[in-house]
């Protein structure tokens, strides 16, 4: 029992707060009035009915804080709230801030906003069309800012991001190759639908702001808060209790802005609270427009292939030229290929902003490249798993010159994942089973600080800036220090993320809490053991050599000295600590952390299905999901992380579609939107974590959470294809789709 | 003026009366007048679970249940399932099945397997995929949450029966 997660204690009693649980004196609420218009000038806002209402306090709108300009973490094109225009459904274009929550909504239908239609652009093909409106005039990069690099926009254009990678000579390898296969594929906008929607509390006072936000980059709020209002980073003050669920939803920067707006206006508390209605118009995953071409020689090795993405990117940029580029760093796959032509843009339409979700650009490229993998194979007459394994880079291969090498084995994962299903050697005639395999690059930024404190008593405080939003990155922190100090987990407290105590990190995402902030925490552990070791060499003037750390103090050999004696004897009064500092910077290690990735999250899938030919619905009766993790730290966690990916994964396959009809939201309400219920899972599910201890982080490990969710709608709909010969090339595979396919296959 | 409207039920086995406006929702109720915040709001009409007490024993939705409804009733939250000292035993499941990541649905979960386990000790696997069918999660992709509950299905004991806080002692739950 010593090794259960202190925060599941907290969480399974309800007594865990996350952020609307918190009051903080003097605190207003604030309600947002959203645009119910596609892509329109704001022609007059009164606010003055609302005003007047008994406990409304005072209403924000663009004008009071155009001054500030506009802020973003890649292009800066987002105003604090909407000035002149709107460019979705869903923009906020004002706050009512009140006494009560209650107040301020009942106000809100009093904002009487009058708007005069633009001519819009709500799909990636309108928003390409020749003459297509402009939703952004110019495009103001920031370069570094967020993720190194920025975005390369295309001027007069809704193209705000396009990126290019070339290998070789694709044209002289088609025309050398033996067969050329191209396929289509779409990918709808999804929704986060984290269960904790966001919710912010900001408070300015004077010259500075303390935010209270379900962030997962909490430093990332914190500059953007800093530049947007001109105060001091060290003035501006990032506090992150548990967070309900992220998914990248609520990574990079959100609702901040829009809140701290509303508290600068009246220089109190405010806190806005959104329902997940509002959220799911506050972000989604991006939407993807597919092409891609393989070209194979005769016996069946790939020698080229090509691949063009077109992601739409939403109303604001966000970090949406990110996702394009790794959707075509993502549809490589674990595949030797000599030749290359990789192209992703981002653009912009008048839909509700896309963001990072979990793989960012992942689920979109791998659902095309599995799928269209298999589709290759049949056309050659080659089992799509022999297809697969011919042509996978081997370890230490590169899949493309300027990305790590490899470093793992995807026949293993392949292997584990058939394995599984072993003890039922063939699927029966009514079952059919398809695999699909990914290779992702996370941009998991080597920067992170941590700070370990030992103390007298032996206990030890961590102190660092991940986030706690399920995944059990404080008590993986709290596990490291322990190992590293060789004290028990239960001696270790994480604290609550806080900018004001804990030192910087890039944040939490990308699967890189684990290895990066955990490699700062190991270091930061080391250093305070250095430092104890140090009182003991200094003080009873031992050889540093033949000291160690055991439980509760040192070992000199011939007797164990408690930190206690330790202090004591060495400060004089019965009180002290050491205070640890660890830090990974891209020259950490001699500089080998800083190539990209820092690891590789693979995975691989395998799916059974049974099809209702009447209805066309598709049951999943098993699935095998194996992931190279490289060593487990928390296995149930773990476990976990993989579960809530694939089981999203099966989402994303048969139920989710964020819907817009020419810009209106169709189904952003949780009663129309579906998100797998427990009987949606697989019955038979098997996890699978590959162990080799060959990862860059603590104890060779890797990161993990994103890779399980990659395979699952490619496998789902290569059975599918194996079994009757149908191809769906747009998710989701509603019953619907595949009906129809049945039916024109007859 | 709103007029308000004399509510007494019981909660979490503890008498109470207050006067409330007619439009009050449970949930409110409970977590700003009573302070018991551990209920939590998710979608707020009555499709994700996450809010979930037992009214007489029954699992309801707080988020669109009026509070002068359960007048004369007998309202149970998470807090009441909660042992002082230590975990029920479906909390402890929870846990040790790492039935939950980032806990926003928990609550809700462990009020509605409270009330299955009362009404069937032991659900066959089908029984417990459709009791919980109302409750949504995010994260867990429910294999672990099914576990626990499957782990509770299968036991011979007296449904109240807390964890014995012997079995915690190395927990430390900190203040922030």
């Amino acid at each position: 029992m010593s090794s259960v997660r202190p925060d599941l204690i907290e969480k399974v009693t309800g007594r865990a707060e996350y952020i609307t649980d918190l009051t903080v004196p003097d605190m207003l609420h604030g309600f947002v009035v959203r645009s119910p218009a596609v892509h329109a000038r704001i022609a007059s806002i009164d606010t003055s009915a609302a005003r007047s209402m008994d406990g409304v306090v005072d209403v924000l709108i663009g004008e009071d804080v155009a001054s500030f300009g506009c802020w973003g973490v890649v292009l800066k094109d987002r105003p604090i709230i909407a000035i002149d225009r709107v460019r979705y459904v869903g923009e906020p274009v004002a706050i009512v801030i009140a006494e009560t929550i209650e107040i301020a909504e009942n106000a809100a239908e009093r904002v009487d906003v009058g708007y005069e239609e633009l001519p819009r652009a709500a799909t990636i093909q309108k928003a390409m069309a020749d003459g297509a409106p402009l939703i952004h005039e110019h495009h103001e990069n920031l370069q570094d800012f967020y993720f190194k690099g920025g975005a390369k926009p295309t001027q007069g254009s809704n193209i705000f991001h396009t990126y290019r990678n070339n290998v070789g000579d694709v044209d002289a390898a088609e025309a050398a190759a033996a067969y050329v296969h191209e396929d289509h594929f779409t990918f709808p906008a999804i929704s986060h639908f984290a269960m904790e929607p966001h919710a912010v509390i900001a408070d300015f006072k004077g010259d500075s702001l303390t935010v209270w936000a379900g962030a997962q980059t909490p430093t990332a709020v914190q500059k953007v808060l800093s530049r947007l209002f001109g105060l001091q980073l060290a003035k501006v003050r990032v506090i992150v209790p548990f967070v309900g669920g992220g998914f990248g939803g609520k990574a990079s920067v959100k609702i901040e802005p829009l809140v701290a707006g509303a508290s600068w206006k009246v220089q109190r508390p405010v806190r806005v609270a959104q329902s997940i209605s509002d959220s799911m118009l506050t972000c989604r995953r991006l939407g993807a427009e597919v092409t891609i071409r393989t070209a194979v020689d005769a016996k069946g090795r790939i020698l080229a292939k090509s691949a063009k993405l077109l992601l739409d990117g939403g109303a604001y940029s966000d970090t949406g030229s990110a996702v394009a580029t790794k959707s075509a760093n993502r549809i490589i796959g674990p595949y030797a290929v000599p030749n290359l032509r990789l192209e992703a843009s981002a653009i912009y339409t008048n839909t509700v902003p896309g963001a990072a979700f979990r793989s960012i650009g992942g689920p979109q490229a791998v659902w095309a490249k599995e799928s269209h993998m298999d589709n290759v194979a049949a056309a050659i007459g080659m089992d799509p798993a022999e297809f697969r394994l011919k042509n996978l880079a081997a370890r230490g291969e590169r899949t493309r010159p300027d990305l790590r090498a490899l470093d793992m084995d995807m026949s293993e994962l392949m292997g584990r994942v058939t394995q599984s299903f072993a003890s039922e050697s063939q699927a029966s005639n009514r079952r059919s089973r398809g695999m699909a395999v990914a290779a992702t690059d996370p941009a998991n930024t080597p920067i992170a600080n941590a700070i370990v404190r030992l103390k007298i008593d032996g206990s030890i405080l961590v102190s660092v800036s991940s986030i706690e939003v399920g995944q059990g990155a404080h008590a993986t922190m709290a596990r490291i220090a322990a190992q590293t100090l060789k004290q028990p987990f239960s001696a270790v407290s994480t604290l609550r993320t806080d900018t004001a105590v804990a030192p910087y990190d890039w944040g939490t995402g990308a699967s890189r809490s684990t290895v990066v902030v955990g490699l700062s925490v190991e270091n930061a552990a080391l250093d305070a053991a250095d430092q104890i070791l140090d009182m003991v060499v200094d003080v009873w003037e031992l050889p540093k050599e033949s000291l160690s750390l055991v439980e509760g103090g040192v070992s000199t050999g011939s007797e164990v000295l408690t930190f206690h004696q330790i202090f004591h004897r060495t400060l004089g009064v019965d009180s002290g600590e050491v205070v640890g500092r660890g830090a990974i910077t891209p020259r950490s290690k001699k500089g080998a952390l800083a190539e990209s990735p820092l690891f590789w999250e693979t995975s691989a899938g395998l799916a059974e299905i049974v099809v209702d030919e009447d209805t066309g619905e598709i049951h999943v009766p098993r699935y095998a999901s194996a992931a190279d993790v490289g060593r487990v730290i928390d296995r149930v966690a773990a476990e976990g992380q993989d579960e809530g990916a694939a089981a999203m994964g099966f989402g994303h396959a048969l139920y989710e579609q964020l819907e817009f009809e020419d810009g209106q939201p169709v189904n952003a309400t949780p009663i129309d939107y579906t998100i797998p219920r427990i009987s949606d899972v697989p019955p038979v599910f098997d996890t699978i974590l590959v162990e080799n201890g060959d990862g860059p982080g603590p104890g060779g490990a890797k990161g993990m959470g994103e890779g399980a969710i990659l395979p699952v709608a490619p496998a789902i709909a290569n059975a599918l294809f194996s079994a009757y010969g149908i191809r769906i090339t747009d998710l989701p595979m509603t019953p619907e789709k595949v009906w129809r396919a049945l039916q024109k296959r007859k | 003026m709103t007029n308000l409207h004399p509510v007494s039920f019981s909660l979490n086995g503890q008498p109470v009366e207050i006067e409330i406006p007619a439009h009050t929702l449970l949930i409110d109720l409970i977590r700003d007048r009573f302070g018991l915040k551990g209920t939590k709001r998710s979608c707020d009409m009555e499709v994700c679970g996450a809010c979930t007490m037992l009214l007489d024993g029954d699992p309801i939705s707080s988020c669109t249940t009026l509070a002068v409804d359960v007048d004369g009733k007998e309202i149970t939250t998470i807090e009441g399932v909660t042992p002082p000292n230590g975990l029920s035993r479906i909390q402890n499941a929870f846990v040790l099945h790492g039935g939950l990541q980032c806990g926003f649905c928990t609550p809700g979960f462990i009020m509605a397997v409270t009330a299955l386990l009362k009404a069937n000790p032991h659900p066959t696997d089908e029984e417990i995929r459709h009791y919980l069918h109302g409750n949504l999660c995010r994260c867990t992709g429910y294999i672990k949450i099914f576990e626990a509950v499957k782990s509770l299905a299968a036991e011979q004991v007296s449904e109240d029966a807390a964890l014995p806080v012997a079995r915690q002692r190395n927990f430390r739950l900190e203040t922030s």
